[in-house]
């Protein structure tokens, strides 16, 4: 594929546009100058994968404005599964100031608090409901609806301004016809900054058919993907379970981490197995968005940070206790992230979520410290810490562990077993050290490509 | 009260010989009339994991459920958990095996 310049929705040209406009006006430039450039290839690396142009969703999005100009809806629910029909929504609704919310398969549950809100799958396909019609001249700020994934508490509906939600959007030349990879689900923060990065700057949207590594990675090579956002979880995967050669021919030029903390050893393996890449990592979260960045590639970030404006306008505290607080400006409140930070040297690292932590007769135990000591255990590959439920204890800590492949000289599943409980007991007190350890193939996710901390 | 099985008794010594290996001890013999605490050694983390090795081997967890309403006999020995998971497993509804 040859990388031409682009067409450009200019940064200048796309700020003009209002706000909610402004990936409708995107595509729609991309389209007129570029009919045939492709906007989003599904289910890549797989068996059998889709193209969609500038110019189809272009037309597709003309179509639905019809629609909700006719219809009027209160508000949007895209209950849509292909990526191509959440844009065409996205930027639909946008364009015609329509409210819209994302919801996955499991906040289901969550839709009752959206009454009225005419449901848009597929099809895209508006079906009038005349109880449920904006009243003539009224005016409803323009709003996107996201479900947060449950990590921090249970999965809950959060409003956002096309303003906030965009914020975080990388306009600049560079940034420009680039391919990303979407390993996110398209319904949560994450996945939608993705796709709304990509369509903004006439980008390539790869969506694998599936997050099996060999897969994403095969997505990568066929697609040409240079841009990799995804969780220190998913990227572990990749590079401990996927086939040599096709990592071997995957070339990355960023690396985007976020969702969860990611940990030097992982920094460096990532580095050293895309080396042209730039990795940065991302401190955001649904509620309050993108707070931060981190591009020198060491984990956590710098001590100076604390207690100064960022950047981004964003001022960092901590708690006592060690939680990290975040007041995005001056005049809102400080948010306590539930993310436990600790100084470590001139940088202060993430020790874990307050609510990861596992209670063992009283004792506290923190999954990710377990973590670190198992998977520095030769023949680990890669370990989930988590809690399980005791009568006797409260709870017990409770671990899964993925085995290099191959093992190492001499080693077999029991002794390397046997291996790491050694180190764990020599390295932790003893409530902290697994009483359960199960040799698993892969390491339990949940939807947002996360570990979980409760047994699974 | 039905005789306990040998195949609990069987579920029961492995699982704390498992507990003992994983622990990095040996362990000799396990035998139902020792004490758990100052024969075997068992404190109450090992007493814990042998609990959730036996609900993956035996399918029950009697400490879990409901009390009939009497005091729960003292678990000292080997032979008193043999008691309790026979008695669990006898009043467990009629279900196919694990």
């Amino acid at each position: 594929m040859n990388t031409q310049t682009f067409p450009n929705p200019s940064p200048s040209h796309l700020a003009d546009a209002p706000v909610e406009d402004r990936l409708a006006f995107a595509i729609t430039e991309v389209a007129r100058q570029f009919p045939d450039r492709t906007a989003i290839v599904a289910g890549a690396g797989g068996e059998t994968s889709r193209t969609i142009d500038y110019a189809t969703l272009a037309g597709a999005i003309a179509k639905l404005e019809g629609s909700l100009d006719r219809v009027r809806p209160v508000g949007i629910v895209a209950r849509a599964k292909r990526t191509e029909s959440l844009v065409v929504i996205a930027a639909a609704c946008g364009r015609q100031h329509v409210p819209v919310a994302f919801l996955a398969e499991d906040s289901r549950d969550l839709i009752g608090e959206l009454r009225d809100w005419v449901e848009v799958d597929d099809s895209l396909l508006l079906v009038a409901n005349p109880a449920a019609q904006r009243r003539e001249f009224e005016a409803v700020a323009t709003h996107v609806v996201v479900a947060t994934s449950g990590t921090s508490g249970p999965p809950k509906l959060v409003e956002h301004s096309w303003d906030s939600l965009l914020a975080a959007a990388r306009l600049a030349e560079q940034w420009h016809g680039l391919g990303w990879i979407l390993v996110y689900d398209a319904t949560r923060w994450a996945g939608i900054q993705v796709w709304l990065q990509s369509l903004l700057t006439g980008g390539r949207l790869v969506v694998p058919a599936s997050r099996d590594p060999d897969t994403v990675l095969r997505a990568i090579v066929d697609e040409q993907a240079t841009v990799l956002p995804a969780t220190p979880t998913l990227l572990r995967r990749l590079l401990t379970s996927a086939d040599r050669s096709l990592l071997a021919k995957a070339r990355l030029d960023r690396i985007t981490l976020g969702g969860e903390a990611a940990d030097g050893p992982l920094l460096e393996q990532a580095q050293t197995a895309f080396p042209a890449a730039k990795i940065t990592q991302v401190y955001a979260t649904t509620e309050l968005g993108e707070v931060f960045r981190v591009t020198d590639g060491l984990a956590g970030f710098p001590a100076s940070w604390l207690g100064r404006s960022l950047a981004g306008g964003a001022r960092l505290g901590m708690r006592r206790d060690g939680e990290l607080l975040v007041q995005l400006s001056r005049d809102s409140a400080e948010v306590a992230t539930g993310d436990l930070i600790e100084k470590r040297g001139d940088r202060y690292e993430f020790t874990g979520r307050r609510s990861d932590v596992i209670v063992v007769g009283g004792a506290k135990v923190f999954p990710r410290r377990v973590e670190d000591l198992l998977r520095g255990v030769p023949g680990i590959a890669d370990a989930r810490v988590y809690g399980m439920p005791s009568a006797i204890t409260g709870e017990l800590v409770a671990a899964e562990a993925v085995l290099t492949d191959p093992l190492p000289e001499g080693g077999t599943p029991e002794s390397i077993r046997a291996g790491a409980l050694a180190a764990c007991r020599s390295g932790l007190e003893p409530h902290g050290v697994p009483r359960i350890l199960d040799i698993v193939k892969k390491i339990a996710t949940n939807p947002a490509g996360k570990v979980p901390r409760r047994q699974a | 009260m039905s005789s306990p099985s040998d195949s609990t008794t069987a579920a029961i010594v492995a699982a704390i010989q498992q507990v003992l290996h994983d622990t990095g001890r040996t362990a000799d013999a396990v035998e139902p009339p020792m004490l758990l605490s100052s024969q075997l050694g068992l404190d109450s983390l090992d007493l814990a994991q042998t609990i959730v090795l036996l609900e993956r081997s035996l399918g029950i967890d009697p400490f879990r459920a409901p009390s009939t309403g009497a005091a729960r006999p003292a678990i000292r020995t080997v032979a008193d958990l043999v008691r309790m998971y026979s008695q669990g497993i006898s009043d467990r509804p009629a279900q196919r095996l694990p």
